[in-house]
């Protein structure tokens, strides 16, 4: 069974189209990448399965989404369990100004896990997951923003783990980040496909290229192609795929 | 160019209040009360009378007595009225050994600042505070003994006035921190956008801050002081009726200045709160006030700097009666009141009211400095 289902898509800012008739299916442990031009509507997309559109004024969505058979975009659907078991990671590193801790410590406290035992449980084991925990050991009660961009966006990494959810959708996650730190997201995602199935958006064609199983291009609102990433790269059965990864514009 | 007028003339008023009221900046001027104390002392018995020098620093104008060690002076106190003023008693004087007229145990020494109101000598003969300086002197002079001595302390200090400031600001405080907080979180996270009514909301607390604050004062003599009379024994103004005006005097500037600071928290905040499955709920208060802490902070500082500089609304509210001893419910002097009260009687009095203005200003200019320091923390911090 598909993780998501996404059926006839149709998503507008203030009546503008921005998706258009997008289907698609993600599916589970495996890493999909989302490709395409800016204002190709893939990060629009990736907002989508876990509702942060919600979040945008005049953003207006049509069509449905089902995860594990069931429409997210269905009235009385609970949201937040949904951003639970579907978590984010965005472009800019964000962590919050408390202290490193309490920034893996937030999405289980905010479900009403405050006992220090499971925290401190929970907090290592997806520090560690993150490939950060041998960083950070000695210092996880100092403030989260003296970290390193690259250990910042590990650090959000963490936060989502931390929730245990089936699904991390990842927006541009390295794009701010130097080839260094990128080296390390991109092997972290490769050890995290294991336990999660993971939804990349990524400007970089080489990056979509290395990690993911299934890519998805999309071109002014229109899922143009969807397919293994292997076939994508190798054959595309569309020319503007070919162009596009070629790169002979975008 | 006119900014150079402007600076000179500000030089000058800042010149002249300095000049004027620095003479009596000290501790006894703050811890001091504001009314005069009377003195009633007396000296039973005499020894070591004569033989004491005049002072070389005393001053030309002042009388010495070799007898008693003491020396007098002609003086006026601060409404004018001529008093004899005592401006030096010896160490070894009797009269450092005076007592208690109601207690004679207890020993009361005369000292230098008093004022002599009245003195009876041991063969009756009475001097008042209308009898000169140098008068005096020949009766201390052709007497051996006191039976009564009342002088009284020269007051003026201005304790009363800052308690009554601090009590004051820290009840409007308490009343208008949590209203205006959450006010702001409301109208800032919660309330809905593009909606006319909150818009209108906003626009009229942003105008509420340019209102004169003799209308928060009026508002609170018609309002307040019937509010607070009832529910309390307060007849008139009093404390509570003015920290409730000033609440509400400083109540928009606290949700403008905590509405910025909600606005200064990085939307990246709000929305990986979200991502994480915390509710709208939990984003706002684990994270967004967290973040907007240091911003309220200057949002405190910022109505205290206004509260303390505040007199038009007070005036009804609380009153403009100086008191020493702060009765909550009833009428008092803030600071910036007293001012008005000591320059409002019949002989103004310029030195005091220059005294506390310069008070206020150091208290204004630290508060400034402290939102300054707060504020660079804050842009550090994330």
């Amino acid at each position: 069974m598909n993780t998501f289902d996404v059926r006839e898509l149709v998503l507008t800012y203030d009546g503008k189209a921005a998706l258009q008739h997008v289907s698609m299916n993600i599916i589970p442990k495996q890493v999909t990448a989302l490709i395409g031009p800016s204002g190709c509507g893939k990060s629009s997309l990736l907002r989508c399965l876990n509702r942060m559109n919600d979040l945008i004024d005049g953003c207006n969505v049509e069509g449905e989404i089902l995860f594990h058979g069931e429409n997210i975009y269905a009235k009385n659907y609970n949201v937040y369990e949904l951003r639970t078991k579907v978590g984010m990671v965005f472009q800019k590193p964000s962590p919050f100004p408390m202290s490193i801790f309490d920034n893996v410590a937030y999405g289980p406290r905010c479900q009403g896990i405050n006992d220090k035992k499971t925290l401190e449980n929970i907090v290592k084991k997806a520090l560690v997951d993150a490939a950060l925990y041998d960083e950070v050991k000695e210092r996880l009660k100092e403030s989260a923003m003296a970290l390193s961009g690259g250990q910042q966006q590990r650090l959000s990494i963490a936060r989502t783990i931390a929730m245990q959810p089936e699904v991390i959708l990842m927006d541009e996650p390295t794009s701010a980040l130097d080839p260094i730190a990128t080296g390390k997201i991109e092997e972290l995602i490769f050890d995290l496909k294991k336990h999660y199935t993971i939804v990349i958006v990524t400007h970089n064609m080489q990056q979509a290229a290395r990690i993911s199983d299934y890519t998805a291009f999309f071109l002014m609102g229109n899922l143009v192609e969807f397919n293994t990433t292997e076939q994508i790269f190798r054959q595309p059965t569309q020319a503007k795929t070919e162009e596009y990864i070629t790169g002979r514009f975008g | 160019m006119m900014s150079l007028v402007g600076v000179m003339v500000l030089a000058l008023i800042m010149g002249f209040i300095i000049n004027r009221g620095v003479g009596l900046l000290t501790w006894d001027l703050l811890i001091g009360d504001y009314h005069p104390t009377t003195y009633n002392l007396s000296l039973p018995t005499t020894e070591s009378l004569g033989g004491f020098a005049r002072p070389n620093d005393l001053d030309e104008s002042a009388f010495f007595s070799q007898m008693w060690g003491l020396g007098l002076m002609d003086d006026v106190d601060f409404e004018g009225k001529a008093v004899v003023r005592v401006i030096y008693v010896d160490a070894q004087s009797p009269l450092q050994m005076m007592r208690d007229k109601n207690n004679l145990e207890r020993v009361v020494g005369l000292f230098p600042g008093l004022a002599l109101e009245k003195v009876i000598f041991s063969d009756l003969t009475i001097g008042l505070s209308r009898t000169k300086a140098e008068n005096f002197i020949i009766l201390f002079d052709t007497h051996e003994g006191i039976n009564d001595l009342l002088a009284v302390s020269s007051g003026n200090g201005i304790r009363g006035a800052i308690i009554t400031t601090g009590l004051l600001i820290g009840f409007a405080l308490m009343i208008a921190l949590p209203i205006g907080i959450f006010s702001a979180v409301y109208l800032h996270e919660f309330a809905p956008k593009n909606n006319a009514f909150i818009h209108t909301m906003r626009k009229m607390i942003d105008t509420l801050s340019g209102v004169p604050s003799i209308v928060y004062g009026l508002m609170g003599a018609a309002v307040f002081i019937p509010f607070t009379s009832r529910i309390s024994k307060a007849e008139g103004g009093n404390l509570f009726s003015g920290a409730l005006t000033l609440a509400v005097m400083v109540l928009p500037i606290i949700i403008s200045a905590t509405i910025d600071a909600l606005r200064a928290v990085p939307d990246d905040y709000r929305k990986a709160s979200l991502a994480l499955g915390a509710n709208h709920t939990q984003t706002t208060f684990r994270i967004v006030i967290k973040s907007a802490v240091p911003g309220i902070m200057s949002a405190v500082l910022l109505s205290v700097g206004r509260m303390i500089g505040e007199s038009a609304a007070l005036i009804y509210a609380v009153g403009t009666a100086i008191k020493d001893h702060i009765i909550l419910t009833e009428k008092s002097a803030s600071l910036a009141v007293f001012i008005w009260s000591v320059m409002a009687g019949e002989v103004p009095n310029f030195e005091l009211a220059c005294s506390v203005a310069i008070i206020i200003m150091m208290v204004v200019l630290f508060i400034n400095v402290l939102i300054k320091l707060v504020a660079r923390r804050f842009a550090l911090l994330p």
